[in-house]
C-alpha cells in the first residue's frame, strides 16, 4: 500500500485573520464551538489513515504545541507520529519566513520518512477530504503533482490572493496567477499538493536554488513547463479563512452544515475538556445557534456560535455573532454581528454593533 | 521517601434490577447519567482527582461493556507508571469452579493476591452507583488521625428516612460504637454512604478468617463490620457534607438527573478544581434549530434540538424534532423525540425512537415512565388497531 506523509502547511502569507492572529496562529484558533481551525485538517488526514504527519507553525506556537499534545486524533500513539514543526534559523525579515525556508529547516525529518509521497496541505482552507481518494486520481493520471482546486463563482469576494489554476487539455494545470477578485467564476487552488516525497525533497532545493522569497506554490507554478501537474476537483463545501470576516463567515455558513458534513465515518478530533453539558437557565431564548459545553445561558442567542463556557446573563442579546470559549456576556448587553475573543468580559459598553462583511472584534482577555 | 499507597476497590458487580431495562444490556454502574457521564465516572474521577493511581473494579454482571469502558483508564488519567484501572472479574477456581462474588466482602477476598501484589498500606472500596464528589484523600488523612482500623463516611439524613439506610450510632468523639442496618427505631441520624477505609493489614486478617465461616454472608455490612466491632477495633465515623444520591431505581435516576437543572442544585459539576472525567466520543457541539425553545435544560454535545425542551435533561447525541415537547424528561443517548411528540415525567432509553405525534408519560404520574423500544413500538401496534 502507498503511504502518505501529511504536511499540514503554514499559512501563506495572504491569510491575516485581524486581530486574531495576534495572539495565535490563525489555524490554532477556536473554531465552531469546540475546535480549532486545523483540526478539520489533521483529521482528514487521520480519517485518511495517514499516520505519519508534520505540523509547520511560524510564531506563537503555544496554543498549537497545548492543543496537538491534549488531542487524540486517532492514530496508534506508538506508531503513530505527530511532529510540531518550525524553522529553526531566524529571519531577518518575515518575508524569508516561507514555507519552503522552513521545510528546508526540517528537511531531514522529511528525508527519514518510509512514505512514498507526502500530502501538503494549509489548515485554513476548511473542507472535508478523504485523500486516498485524491491519491487514486493522482496515481491514474501518472503525473508528477496533483493540485487540489475547486471551481467558484465567488471569487470575487471571496478568495484573496489564492491561486487562480489554468487549465489545458486532460486537466493539466498550464498556469497559475493571483486572484485579485477581477473574476465571478474562477478555479481556485486550494493549496493541496500530492506528489512523492522524493520530488517534494527536489522542489524545495529547486526553490531554495532559485530565490529565497520563494513559497511552494510559486515552485510549483515556476515547474508547470517541467512537470506534468493535474488538478483534482472538490466538489464539496470549501471555506477559506483568511480574513476576519471569512472567518466569522466561515462560522456561520458551517453551523448549518457541520451535522451534515461531520458523521460517524468522519469525526472531527479535537482536545477534549471534559466539559459538563450546558445549561440553559429559566428565561434562556436560544434559536439556529451552534453551542459549546459548559455553558450557562439566560439571555437571548439567535444563529451564533458561542463556544465553550461562555456565560449569557439575563437580558443578554447576541445576534449573528462569533463568541470565543471562556467569554463572559453580562446583563443586558447587546451584540450584533462580532467576534468577540477569549476571556473577554463585556459587561459596561451596552452595544455592539458590526456589520456581516465588517464584524467587530473584541480582543482576548478584553474587558469593556 | 515511598509514600503510603491507598487502593481504590470499586464494587460494580450489582445487578441493578430496580432500573429494569436500563439494566437488561449493561451494569449499572456504566447507565448514562447527567448528560455526559456514565454513573462509575463519579468514583474512578473522585480516585483520580483525590491523587489514588490504583483502582480495581470488581465487576461480574453484564461487564462487557463496562470492562471496556473502565479499560480506558486515560480518560480519568490513571494511565501512570504503577498505576490504572483494573478490570477485577470473579475467579474460576480450581477447588470451587466457576466462581462468583458471593457478597461485597468476598469481593475484595478473592482479590487478595491483587492488593497483596499493589502493596496496599489502605484500602479505599466504594460502591460504582453513588453520584457525588468527594475528596477520599482527606478522608484518609482523617483515618490516619484518629488511628482508626476503619473509617466510614457517613452522612446525615432526616431522621425518619433513616430507618431507609445502615445507620452508625457513635460516641461524642464520632468513634462508631454500633452498627444497625435498615433500623426500625433508629438511635442516630448518620447513614453509612458505603464508602470504607481500611488498614489493609488488619482487613487481610479479617477477611481471612471470614473466608472460612460457613456462616457468614460475606459482606461488609453484616459481616465484617460487626466482627470489627465486636473484637472492639477503632471504627471512625467520617461525616461528608455535600450531594450524594444512590441511583438505584427509575425514579431516583430521574431525581438525580432533575437536581442538575434545580436551583438549588448542590453537585457542582463545573467546578474546575475537580472535574468528573468521562469518555469523549468526537460529537459535534449542539444543534439548536431555529424552532426551538428552550427552558431550563441541560443540554450536551451531539445534540440536535428544534423543539420544546422544559426542565429537561438531553444526553449526547439525542434528538428533539420541531414541535416536540419535551417536559420534566431525561433523554438519554441518541435517542430520538419525533415531530410534534409529546413527553412529560419520562425516562427515555438509549437510541429509542419516539414517533411523530406520541404521547408518553403523564404530568401527574406517581413514577416516571421508562420509554424503552418495546414500549414505543407497543404503543404504536397499538394505535394502528384502534
Amino acid at each position: 500500500m502507498n503511504k502518505m506523509l501529511g504536511i499540514v502547511n503554514l499559512e501563506p502569507a495572504n491569510v491575516h485573520v485581524e486581530g486574531v492572529d495576534d495572539y495565535r496562529p490563525a489555524s490554532a484558533t477556536s473554531f465552531l464551538g469546540r475546535y480549532r481551525i486545523l483540526d478539520f485538517m489533521i483529521s482528514n488526514m487521520t480519517n485518511s489513515h495517514i499516520d505519519d504527519i508534520e505540523i509547520y507553525i511560524k510564531n506563537r506556537p503555544r496554543s498549537t504545541i497545548e492543543h496537538i499534545l491534549g488531542t487524540n486524533y486517532n492514530v496508534n500513539s506508538k506508531k503513530g507520529k505527530f511532529s510540531i514543526l518550525y524553522g529553526e534559523n531566524p529571519v531577518s525579515n518575515e518575508l524569508y519566513n516561507t514555507d519552503i525556508a522552513n521545510f528546508k529547516a526540517n528537511i531531514e525529518y522529511i528525508e527519514q520518512s518510509s512514505a512514498n509521497y507526502v500530502v501538503i496541505a494549509p489548515s485554513h482552507f476548511v473542507y472535508i477530504q478523504d485523500f486516498n481518494e485524491m491519491l487514486e486520481y493522482h496515481e491514474k493520471m501518472g503525473g508528477d503533482i496533483t493540485i487540489m482546486y475547486q471551481s467558484v463563482n465567488n471569487a470575487k469576494d471571496a478568495f484573496a490572493m489564492c491561486d487562480i489554476l489554468e487549465f489545458g487539455e486532460d486537466k493539466r494545470v498550464t498556469g497559475m496567477s493571483k486572484n485579485i477578485g477581477k473574476y465571478k467564476n474562477r478555479d481556485i487552488s486550494l493549496e493541496c499538493y500530492i506528489m512523492s516525497r522524493n520530488l517534494f525533497i527536489e522542489l524545495i532545493q529547486k526553490a531554495q536554488m532559485t530565490s529565497s522569497l520563494f513559497w511552494l506554490s510559486d515552485v510549483v507554478a515556476d515547474s508547470l513547463n517541467d512537470l506534468k501537474v493535474y488538478g483534482y476537483q472538490h466538489k464539496g463545501y470549501v471555506s477559506c479563512i483568511n480574513s476576519l470576516r471569512a472567518y466569522y463567515k466561515a462560522n456561520l455558513e458551517l453551523m448549518d452544515r457541520l451535522d451534515d458534513l461531520v458523521s460517524d465515518n468522519w469525526p472531527i478530533y479535537t482536545k477534549t475538556n471534559d466539559t459538563q453539558p450546558t445549561l440553559y437557565k429559566q428565561g434562556a431564548n436560544v434559536t439556529g445557534s451552534l453551542i459549546g459545553n459548559g455553558c450557562e445561558i439566560e439571555g437571548t442567542v439567535i444563529n451564533s456560535v458561542i463556544g465553550r463556557n461562555v456565560v449569557i446573563k439575563a437580558g443578554a442579546v447576541i445576534e449573528n455573532a462569533v463568541i470565543m470559549p471562556s467569554t463572559l456576556i453580562n446583563k443586558n448587553v447587546k451584540i450584533k454581528n462580532a467576534v468577540i475573543d477569549r476571556y473577554a468580559i463585556i459587561t459596561h459598553i451596552k452595544e455592539l454593533k458590526g456589520t456581516e462583511d465588517e464584524p467587530i472584534y473584541v480582543k482576548r482577555r478584553d474587558r469593556i | 521517601m515511598k509514600q503510603k499507597k491507598m487502593v481504590a476497590m470499586i464494587l460494580a458487580g450489582g445487578r441493578g434490577t430496580r432500573l429494569y431495562d436500563l439494566t437488561k444490556k449493561v451494569a449499572k454502574p456504566a447507565v448514562h447519567f447527567g448528560g455526559k457521564y456514565r454513573i462509575i465516572d463519579f468514583p474512578l474521577s473522585n480516585c483520580a482527582n483525590s491523587n489514588i493511581s490504583t483502582v480495581g473494579v470488581l465487576v461480574q454482571y453484564e461487564s462487557v461493556l463496562l470492562n471496556s469502558y473502565i479499560a480506558r483508564d486515560h480518560i480519568w488519567g490513571l494511565d501512570v507508571e504503577g498505576g490504572g484501572v483494573y478490570c477485577l472479574p470473579p475467579r474460576e477456581k480450581d477447588v470451587t469452579g466457576l466462581g462468583l462474588y458471593q457478597g461485597t466482602a468476598d469481593a475484595i477476598t478473592q482479590n487478595l493476591d491483587f492488593l497483596d501484589q499493589e502493596d496496599a498500606e489502605y484500602v479505599l472500596v466504594l460502591s460504582g452507583d453513588h453520584i457525588y464528589k468527594m475528596n477520599y484523600e482527606k478522608m484518609l488523612q482523617h483515618h490516619i488521625e484518629t488511628n482508626a482500623d476503619a473509617t466510614i463516611a457517613v452522612l446525615q439524613v432526616p431522621m425518619k428516612e433513616a430507618s431507609r439506610f445502615g445507620i452508625m450510632n457513635t460516641d461524642e468523639n464520632d468513634k462508631i460504637i454500633e452498627f444497625e442496618e435498615k433500623p426500625k427505631e433508629p438511635k442516630s441520624d448518620l447513614a453509612s454512604m458505603g464508602i470504607y477505609i481500611f488498614t489493609y493489614k488488619t482487613l487481610r486478617k479479617y477477611l481471612k478468617d471470614d473466608e472460612k465461616d460457613p456462616n457468614s454472608n460475606h459482606d461488609f455490612g453484616k459481616d465484617i463490620i460487626p466482627t470489627y466491632l465486636k473484637d472492639g477495633l477503632n471504627l471512625q465515623a467520617y461525616r461528608f457534607k455535600g450531594y450524594w444520591k444512590d441511583v438505584g431505581t427509575i425514579d431516583s435516576l430521574w431525581e438525580a438527573n432533575m437536581d442538575l437543572i434545580s436551583d438549588n442544585n448542590t453537585l457542582d459539576l463545573s467546578d474546575p478544581s475537580w472535574k468528573i472525567y468521562t469518555g469523549d466520543n468526537n460529537a459535534i457541539p449542539q444543534i439548536i434549530g431555529p424552532n426551538a425553545k428552550i427552558n431550563t435544560a441541560y443540554i450536551t454535545q451531539g445534540c440536535v434540538v428544534d423543539g420544546e425542551i422544559t426542565k429537561s435533561v438531553l444526553f449526547t447525541g439525542s434528538k428533539v424534532e420541531e414541535g416536540a415537547k419535551v417536559t420534566d424528561t431525561v433523554v438519554m443517548n441518541g435517542a430520538r423525540i419525533g415531530e410534534g411528540a409529546v413527553l412529560n415525567r419520562c425516562v427515555v432509553m438509549d437510541d429509542v425512537r419516539v414517533p411523530a405525534r406520541m404521547k408518553l408519560g403523564s404530568k401527574t404520574s406517581k413514577n416516571i415512565l421508562l420509554v424503552t423500544k418495546a414500549l414505543v413500538s407497543k404503543k404504536a401496534e397499538g394505535k394502528d388497531h384502534e
